[in-house]
């Protein structure tokens, strides 16, 4: 895998049979909640082809999956071998793959529209290279037919279905392949609207299809490219990352974004907090329709969500740790892990901080759209429904002090755990939020059945907040992780351990970092990230420098929101190694299983260490505040938003920062309050604080 | 027709080394033909009457010469010879076994003395270390074996040096890695099952085929000139059922594409260690040789 200057593509030269399934991934394609395989079109019995759409599943409980829908064969007549080179155009959301012969030089142009949901399209030149028609083929027991002479090819699950239509176009030397496909998610789709939409996509054209395609690439990077000035690898890296985070989150509808989005078939495109957490932020922020759709997806699963908490005696909703269709919970209970053991899988119980990451998801769109309508509306219903959760979760002690008992916190190392600092603080945080929301809306008029707030609960859900312990020593000014984490062995990880990151469970065995204070990943690193308003302030350095050295970073999450907090700290340098280590988890197949698809999660992660930590940019108080921290090597960097309706440019250099927008937005960088339009605010630093610039 | 050689002296470790050959000799499909070289002042071979029917060579000389000539026909797709009896504690690879192993590119099944051979092949594991140039070898004595009704189990065994960077989510990270494993490392399926383990990959080889009763163990093991790997020499070493070494040539020689270097297993970057600047006194080692404990 290659990356020439410039950051705007990935090149991949050749075809290795060892390989071929990470470079699929790598170079998969995606578009309108449509992800397809970047394997090569070519001949090649081996090559890994696929095709899914988001929120397509089949199976029931634990073991539903991502539903494999099928793919164009029969392209090409050309060999796949060494003269094969890929090419991925990340910024127009093209792969082309060449190979040259003696003959000439045959090459396929594919795409997933970005813009009409549901269109593949692929170009084959010369048409001497496609003697035959293609075919759509399914992994599955398919049905077959034909309409209007266009061909179709249906797989439906227990489920779901994805139906696709071909119609093939030849003129001259070229020929046009363009694919609708068409999904259910509760049962088979209609071959004839596939039928109907290929024959129109047809109508429109390759040409067309292509150069709307590319326009509206080009539109999602003017609100979402990140640059950075003096590291080219980590620049294409990010862009890499980018791509992939906005080919795998439909902007219509709703959104279900599996913990590898539309890259792959791996985690059977459950939906973890990675949805919520980390990937969501990044589309709050450059393209609220699609944040937007992903909180469709869970606000249309309150129902089962509402149901779960029932079932466990409390109140409000209880999002489940892992969902798919039907919003109930899909985490196994038993898995065999790589130790061969069969273990028993206690997340889906007791990860229930899921619940706060759904409520703080709703506010990241709010805080950067300024969506009133929203937050008035479903937004206050997700606030009311997870602070009801938690008012009821909570345990109060006959001295007077709240305790949530029993849970996991994002250190997954510690099961069943008693007051997780990260759990208290963020029920706390969800609870005031819909305290303040409701003071604001009110309590009445709330949409889908959702109860009236009663007048004295958001008074309860504050006195709940304010009795909720969180393990702070004002003395160290430590939070401690869980109660008794402390008395725990003291292993630190960082001395002990060959290298890091690495996976601890299985290097010392689940019982003994259970038993001891090694961390899987940022847990109360993770609340100064994620809140920093709602823990102690300057509490960011003791916790960081005490907690990083005990963590074993084996979750593939934990180095971006490391490299964060080190460049909130100010020391951007060593935010540097664990962000080049995030961009690179899935290009250098880390994790041994991007074949699967890509960590999606990581990549939102690394544009949050890029954004919230380098530049500091967040969305706060109706204002978007900035607070750069460059690493010495680079020179700049520059970031693309959409805040509140506008786009915005935010330039930042050593000594100077530029805010451009399309639209007035009110900027503060430190205590300097300015508004950005068509003409641009500008700070330089002086001494050590910003001042406007003249 | 293609042939297993048994090779055997006049000990009695010859019975289970022909009841070996015989018993893997369909697998192949192939026909077995019996070597033994006469020693000076040793006694004659002695053959058990259901092993009667075996043809037996007996040329004279140098015992692992005769042995190398007899395993260079063409039509030679397998060599049996026996493990060197064990005395106290493990036995030693016996030297012939090591000069047949420095001569012979055909797999070297050997049979410890004690082994209890059955009639036929059911389950075989494979311990495949994760390269491509380990694997490729290996799965071409996969291939031999593709067409017979036998279980394949691969084993890969992840120790200090291999353990993966991250973990994610348990029950999703050793399913990925395992599809991905067998995709890269065993193409086709060949309808084999992957069991990952952590450790020393000797002990956990060793345990898993005992723990899986199988009936011959494959191991990768250098060919030409090289020794044999530790790990297959102490599995030969230690195991109560015939080990199949299967030459494996440094990537770089012909047999080899030659593209690229050997990677290691998938996710097991060697990412060196970050500073992390602690002011944390040092916590306990991990006991022993940091071998995780089973759950």
């Amino acid at each position: 895998v290659t990356a020439p200057s410039g950051g705007w593509s990935v090149v991949v030269d050749g075809y290795d049979e060892e390989l071929q399934r990470v470079h699929d991934a790598l170079l998969s394609l995606g578009g309108g909640g449509v992800g397809t395989s970047g394997g090569t079109l070519l001949a090649r019995g081996s090559a890994h082809r696929w095709l899914v759409v988001a929120g397509i599943y089949d199976g029931t409980g634990p073991e539903t999956h991502l539903l494999v829908g099928p793919v164009l064969t029969g392209l090409a007549v050309a060999e796949a071998d060494e003269r094969l080179r890929r090419i991925l155009d990340l910024r127009h959301g093209v792969l082309t793959e060449q190979v040259r012969d003696p003959d000439g030089t045959v090459e396929l142009t594919r795409f997933v529209s970005l813009v009409r949901p549901g269109t593949v399209a692929v170009r084959t030149v010369p048409a001497a290279a496609r003697p035959s028609p293609p075919r759509l083929v399914a992994d599955l027991p398919a049905e077959e037919g034909e309409r209007q002479g266009v061909r179709w090819t249906r797989v439906a699950g227990t489920h779901g279905g994805i139906v696709a239509a071909v119609v093939e176009r030849r003129r001259d030397e070229v020929v046009d392949d363009v694919v609708a496909v068409h999904s259910d998610p509760a049962g088979a789709p209609d071959p004839d609207e596939a039928v109907a939409r290929a024959v129109a996509l047809d109508g429109i054209g390759v040409d067309a299809l292509l150069a709307e395609h590319r326009d509206a690439w080009e539109r999602r990077w003017e609100t979402a490219d990140v640059r950075v000035e003096g590291d080219e690898a980590l620049q294409r890296d990010v862009r890499f990352a980018l791509f992939h985070l906005i080919g795998s989150v439909p902007d219509h509808d709703e959104a279900a974004v599996g913990a590898r989005g539309t890259t792959g078939t791996a985690y059977r495109g459950h939906v973890f907090w990675d949805a919520d957490t980390f990937v969501l932020p990044f589309l709050a922020a450059t393209h609220p329709p699609a944040a937007r759709a992903m909180l469709e997806y869970r606000l249309r699963r309150l129902g089962p969500a509402r149901e779960a908490a029932a079932a466990a005696g409390r109140d409000g909703a209880r999002f489940p740790w892992e969902s798919a269709r039907t919003g109930r919970d899909v985490t196994p209970r038993t898995a065999r892990d790589r130790t061969g053991e069969l273990v028993p899988i206690r997340t889906g119980d007791e990860e229930e901080h899921i619940v706060a990451q759904v409520a703080w998801a709703a506010c990241q769109y709010a805080d950067w759209t300024g969506d009133h309508g929203f937050e008035r509306g479903p937004g206050r219903v997700l606030l009311v429904e997870t602070a009801r959760y938690w008012a009821s979760r909570v345990r109060i002690d006959h001295d007077g002090t709240g305790h949530i008992d029993g849970v996991i916190g994002p250190d997954e190392y510690h099961e069943s755990v008693d007051d997780n600092a990260f759990t208290n603080v963020m029920a706390r945080w969800n609870l005031r939020r819909a305290a303040e929301a409701v003071e604001r809306f009110g309590g009445d008029d709330l949409p889908l059945d959702t109860r009236t707030v009663e007048p004295g609960e958001p008074g309860r859900w504050r006195a709940v907040a304010d009795s909720l312990v969180d393990g702070y020593d004002p003395a160290t000014g430590r939070y401690e992780q869980f109660a008794g984490f402390s008395d725990l062995e003291p292993l630190c990880i960082s001395e002990v351990a060959p290298r890091r990151p690495i996976a601890a469970d299985l290097w010392l065995g689940f019982d003994r970092v259970r038993n001891a204070q090694v961390v899987k990943q940022a847990d109360v690193v993770m609340l100064h990230h994620l809140v920093p308003e709602a823990v102690e302030p300057g509490s960011l350095r003791p916790n960081l420098e005490h907690y990083e050295p005990l963590t074993a970073h084996g979750s593939s999450l934990s180095p971006a929101i490391h490299a964060a907090c080190f460049a909130r700290l100010g020391e951007p340098d060593r935010a540097l190694d664990a962000l080049h280590m995030a961009s690179r988890i899935d290009l250098d197949d880390l994790t041994g299983t991007t074949a699967g698809g890509l960590h999606l999660a990581t990549m939102g992660g690394l544009w949050q260490a890029l954004v919230f930590g380098l530049a500091g940019m967040r969305a706060r108080d109706g204002r978007l505040t900035i607070d750069p921290h460059l690493p010495t090597a680079w020179d700049g960097m520059e970031v693309r938003v959409c805040f509140h309706g506008s786009t915005a440019r935010v330039v930042v250099a050593r000594e100077r920062i530029e805010v451009s927008a399309a639209s007035p937005i009110p900027v503060r960088v430190g205590d300097a309050d300015a508004v950005a339009g068509p003409t641009p605010c500008r700070f330089i630093r002086s001494d050590d604080h910003w001042e406007p610039a003249p | 027709m293609s042939l297993v050689i048994a090779c055997v002296d006049a000990s009695p470790a010859a019975h289970p080394v022909l009841r070996a050959a015989v018993a893997t000799a369909p697998v192949l499909g192939a026909e077995v033909e019996v070597v033994h070289v006469p020693e000076p002042g040793r006694p004659e071979l002695r053959v058990a009457a259901e092993l009667a029917h075996l043809r037996v060579h007996r040329p004279e000389g140098d015992v692992v010469d005769r042995l190398a000539e007899a395993a260079q026909g063409p039509d030679v797709a397998l060599v049996v010879v026996g493990a060197r009896e064990r005395r106290i504690g493990p036995r030693t690879t016996g030297h012939v076994v090591g000069r047949l192993l420095e001569r012979l590119d055909v797999p070297l099944l050997v049979v410890p003395p004690e082994a209890t051979v059955r009639a036929g092949i059911r389950r075989v594991l494979v311990a495949m270390k994760g390269t491509r140039s380990n694997a490729k070898h290996l799965t071409r004595a996969i291939e031999l074996a593709a067409g017979a009704p036998i279980e394949l189990v691969v084993c890969h065994v992840d120790d200090e040096r291999t353990i993966p960077s991250f973990s994610d989510q348990a029950a999703y990270d050793a399913e990925a890695y395992a599809q991905e494993f067998l995709d890269r490392y065993v193409p086709g399926g060949r309808g084999a099952r992957l069991e990952l383990r952590i450790g020393d990959p000797t002990e956990q080889v060793l345990r898993t085929a005992e723990d899986l009763d199988v009936d011959l163990i494959a191991v990768g093991a250098r060919g030409g000139s090289e020794a044999p790997s530790e790990v297959a020499r102490a599995v030969v070493e230690r195991s109560h059922v015939p080990v199949l070494l299967v030459p494996v040539l440094p990537t770089g020689t012909p047999t080899v594409p030659a593209r690229r270097s050997d990677r290691p297993p998938p996710g097991s970057s060697r990412t060196p260690a970050r500073s992390s600047g602690s002011r944390r006194p040092r916590g306990d080692v991990p006991a022993g040789d940091g071998t995780p404990k089973p759950r």
